[in-house]
């Protein structure tokens, strides 16, 4: 065995430098631990209470007492739109995020005998983080949005996160790495190598936009309002924004949520189990399968969409691929306690990484089979998707967190644990949580899909109302709000046994000093172990055991730059086979003559709906699923987003899809109907925005927005003139104003944000049954596009 | 397990590691996988005769007319056809649905009305006689306050659609809305 052999295999030739002596800065990690747990707990907290807002509002209409509840409803800022991004990012960015950061810091110095290149950038990062996570909970209920899933956060704070994440962390532990004591990275530090440069370049690709107050200052000429500082529009629209988003977004699970917590899994579970970790080369082949193969699943979230088949073909099949990679780590995990499974039934820290693995388990088998095409067309926009996602993150990121914390606790506070009790009740709270949370929701993901489908025997749709499926959801979502309550109790449970841990740590912490010595210049490999082929060719010979064998790669693990480069070029050059094709093949998305860009109005209206947080409920996708254009009309085309900066397709369908939602209703019912949607449909569960009817609109922006989008390349002919915009909206405004009042609505709307937001609406998905303009280099102007 | 583990000579802040062979049922999962993708995509996407979402859809829409409109075939959008179908329990059945998908938020599950018309009563806006209500359909009525359904539905649909209208007149909604427009004379008998 070339990697194997007995700790006596011979030795290499090393020239060792001095003998020094240093000390571990586990001050970072109190910090960060810390800080995962609280924002842990506020994660929690607002996931219960965007479970409730979606089983509430039948609730309040018929039972009196609950009705100062009505606030969850209809308050702007606290609406499901605007709370559910703050739940997800909150979760992912600040409660996993926290946590790999205190795993990676307490790991890295003790995998590479040496303290942190810099605490000044440890510091910088550590606090300039929790800046950005201030930001994210000040900005999202604010309706400060980008609009594109787990990429919400506008433009300053993606740029906050861009420094934070490369210039502090990302050079303290490229710097860390350079000045190790310890020759050979464990496999823990490859997967802190992958989730660095990977986030990196996805965070950097996905979130490159154009911002409203430099387009207001540079090329429409007037000093901006403070709020269109915090605007812009993706430079991508609508297939390749997609593709954008959803390569961003899946491996933001990839390598925010998965790789990282692999690396923590290799470092804490054999400490913590005290066992050695069961294959090396099991780490190797699942480490490279891993990191090349997941950079191509992304299209899988596009199944039947408007993007490409053999794009969306990809990301199935690498995903079906990815499968065995992901189960690589989990055996790994769990073989690593073989015949330390009494240990198991004894302590919670080593319960809470069993059923975490588990859970990683479960999760990668589910995700491949989400991903074949056929089990897609039933999962896509249900709840299904919500249970898959929430197995991952709070089994496996948050149990392995827990895990973490408690096992560090006592460590780094140098105290006992406070409760032991405490700790089991968690994991057990925790679990059954879990457990009930994705039970009931697959049961609701499952027959929502089902009811969609369903036809009855002369042909027509089972269930027309799309009502009706919500309600049928009902005890589902209670069952949810009972979950997310234990999952937040447990939560709770830990930042207190933890504070009171802390409490009763020493007057002054002891600081070890270690010894080591320095990394000499000069190391000399050992030799491969013979092949063992022998009817064949020295050249293949000389493969098996310097390649097959994996002896080249012993030695990669001593050259972080060599290693990290060929990281790179994995996910970089899997990344370009699906980018390429996606931004330079014309006939992937056929252009549509009819397709015209959005009036002014309607782009103004277009902010609104993503400010909002509409995406988070109503698709606009419809795809070429019988079931489905029966129910929403003509499926969607490449060609009608060729103008959507950002792309507003949605992954979930809380409400109905809003792809042709363009003149289905009356203008009078859509504002009705956005003024509180219960006037009209009794059983809603959508928030109500009354403040639209009372908001104006800044009419001046809006010559700006359509500057911008110019800018991106839309053809808006002369509207780019100074003024020309403003006047088209204005004008289409009244119009649309006065229409209403025809249809009897309110009377003096013209200025209000609703009839923005509401011209949006009735356009949407209209073009394509329009005659093409006669001259079609030339946009059609604002009034043409009122719907009579 | 039987088989021996190797213990490498790796250590790293006390962790060591084995050198244990991959599971067997591992690798031949893992290379089933890829062997299955590589087969997946030669037929689906290098094979031009593999059928695609569009083409499948468009063979379930052919398919579906079939199935619920081969007794009636194509529909004339004459009085004599909608009252027609008033009698036609299967159209009137398939017409309900697409009622209840798109027109009961303003006209109510029971056709009694909410800020569209009461549909059950015997006074009606923009319709004297039956074929009218499958141009209001077409068309759509009062500055858009009624949206035209010509692109969302094809003629056949539409008419059916008029004659499930039709048939709500007369019916009892649990709230009905307050009569608008004009008393028209009830629907002509159906002829025998």
């Amino acid at each position: 065995m070339a990697t194997g052999g007995s700790t006596a295999s011979h030795s290499p030739h090393q020239e060792s430098g001095p003998i020094e002596r240093f000390v571990y800065d586990d001050a970072i990690v109190r910090k960060f631990i810390f800080a995962s747990i609280i924002f842990g707990v506020v994660a929690f907290l607002v996931g219960v209470i965007a479970a409730v807002q979606l089983a509430i509002p039948p609730a309040l209409a018929s039972v009196k007492a609950l009705s100062w509840l009505e606030f969850l409803t209809n308050t702007s800022f606290l609406n499901f739109g605007r709370i559910r991004p703050l739940h997800t990012n909150a979760a992912i960015f600040a409660f996993a995020g926290n946590a790999l950061f205190a795993a990676i810091y307490y790991s890295t110095q003790r995998l590479c005998k040496t303290r942190m290149w810099s605490d000044k950038l440890s510091n910088l990062h550590f606090w300039g983080w929790q800046l950005i996570v201030v930001c994210a909970a000040v900005s999202l209920p604010l309706g400060i949005t980008q609009g594109k899933e787990y990429a919400e956060l506008e433009w300053p704070v993606d740029l906050m996160i861009a420094v934070v994440w490369v210039a502090f962390f990302g050079v303290n532990f490229f710097m860390t790495l350079a000045t190790r004591r310890e020759r050979h990275m464990y496999v823990a530090l490859w997967f802190y190598i992958a989730t660095i440069v990977t986030v990196a370049m996805l965070h950097v690709f996905n979130n490159l936009s154009l911002p409203l107050g430099l387009v207001e200052m540079f090329k429409t000429g007037r000093t901006p309002p403070l709020a269109d500082w915090f605007k812009s529009w993706s430079v991508y629209s609508g297939v390749q924004d997609a593709f954008m988003q959803w390569w961003y977004g899946h491996n933001a699970v990839a390598f925010f949520l998965t790789t990282p917590f692999l690396g923590l899994m290799y470092y804490f579970l054999p400490k913590a189990a005290e066992k050695p970790v069961y294959s090396y080369r099991l780490s190797i082949i699942h480490f490279w399968s891993l990191v090349f193969i997941y950079i191509w699943a992304g299209p899988h979230h596009l199944h039947y969409t408007a993007l490409p088949q053999w794009a969306s073909t990809l990301g199935m099949l690498f995903s079906v691929m990815l499968w065995m990679p992901s189960w690589g780590g989990m055996i790994n995990g769990l073989l690593t306690l073989r015949g330390a499974w009494n240990k198991v039934a004894a302590d919670p820290i080593l319960k809470f990484y069993v059923v975490g693995i588990t859970f990683y388990g479960m999760s990668t088998f589910e995700g491949p089979m989400l991903s074949v095409k056929s089990v897609n067309s039933l999962s896509h926009y249900t709840d299904w998707t919500i249970a898959h996602v929430h197995a991952g993150a709070l089994g496996w990121n948050g149990l392995l967190t827990f895990g973490m914390a408690y096992w560090l606790a006592p460590r780094l506070f140098q105290a006992q644990l406070w409760s032991k009790k405490l700790m089991a009740a968690h994991f057990w709270l925790a679990t059954i949580g879990i457990a009930v949370y994705i039970l009931g929701i697959y049961t609701g993901g499952i027959t929502q899909g089902l009811m969609w489908r369903a036809f009855d025997e002369t042909g027509r749709l089972q269930y027309p109302d799309f009502v009706e499926t919500v309600m049928t959801l009902m005890p589902f979502y209670w069952l949810r709000v009972l979950a997310g309550l234990m999952y937040l109790v447990g939560g709770i449970l830990c930042l207190l046994n933890l504070t009171m841990t802390w409490m009763a740590r020493p007057a002054k912490y002891e600081e070890t000093v270690h010894e080591a010595p320095a990394l000499g210049a000069v190391f000399v490999d050992p030799p491969p172990q013979p092949s063992e082929i022998t009817a064949s060719t020295e050249w293949a010979k000389d493969v098996d055991k310097k390649y097959i064998k994996g002896w080249f790669h012993r030695v990669w693990e001593r050259k972080p730059a060599k290693f990290t480069i060929w990281v790179l070029i994995a996910v970089a050059s899997a990344s370009l086979f699906e980018i390429v094709p996606t931004f330079l093949i014309k006939s992937n998305v056929p252009t549509i003559a009819s397709v015209q860009p959005y009036t002014p109005l309607e782009l103004a209206g277009r902010d609104i709906y993503i400010s909002e947080g509409c995406y988070n409920c109503h698709s606009q996708m419809i795809r070429p699923i019988w079931a489905e254009t029966r129910r929403y009309g003509e499926y969607s085309k490449p060609g009608e987003f060729v103008y959507d900066h950002p792309f507003q397709w949605g992954s979930r369908r809380i409400g109905p899809d809003l792809a042709r939602e363009g003149g289905r209703q009356s203008h009078d019912w859509q504002v009705r109907h956005l003024e509180n949607p219960r006037q009209l449909i009794g059983d809603s569960v959508m928030p109500a925005y009354p403040h639209l009817l009372k908001d104006t609109i800044d009419f001046e922006t809006i010559q700006a927005r359509v500057d911008a989008m110019a800018m991106l390349g839309v053809p808006y002919g002369d509207l780019v003139q100074k003024g020309k915009a403003t006047e088209a909206a204005k004008a289409q405004a009244k119009e649309l104003a006065d229409a209403l009042v025809t249809q009897k609505g309110y009377a003096d709307m013209g200025d209000k944000k609703i009839i923005a937001l509401v011209a949006y609406l009735q356009r949407l998905g209209t073009d394509i049954s329009k005659p093409p303009p006669a001259d079609a280099t030339k946009p059609a102007t604002a009034s043409a596009e009122v719907i009579k | 397990m039987a088989v021996k583990d190797f213990l490498s000579d790796h250590e790293y802040d006390g962790i060591r590691e084995y050198d244990n062979p991959t599971p067997g049922w591992w690798h031949a999962i893992f290379i089933a996988t890829i062997a299955f993708s590589f087969f997946y995509f030669v037929y689906w996407e290098l094979n031009p005769r593999a059928s695609t979402p569009q083409s499948r859809w468009a063979a379930a829409q052919t398919a579906e007319y079939k199935r619920i409109f081969s007794s009636v075939g194509d529909l004339q959008n004459d009085e004599a056809t909608i009252l027609k179908m008033m009698g036609n329990e299967q159209m009137l059945n398939v017409a309900q649905g697409f009622f209840q998908s798109t027109c009961i938020n303003c006209h109510g599950k029971d056709g009694g009305g909410l800020n569209g018309v009461n549909l059950t009563d015997d006074n009606y806006k923009n319709v004297k006689k039956l074929d009218d209500i499958f141009n209001v359909i077409t068309n759509g009525a009062n500055a858009g306050a009624m949206p035209s359904w010509k692109n969302q539905f094809n003629q056949n649909e539409r008419v059916i659609l008029a004659a499930y209208v039709a048939s709500l007149r007369g019916t009892k909604p649990a709230a009905p809305k307050a009569a608008e427009g004009d008393p028209i004379p009830p629907w002509p008998k159906p002829a025998k």
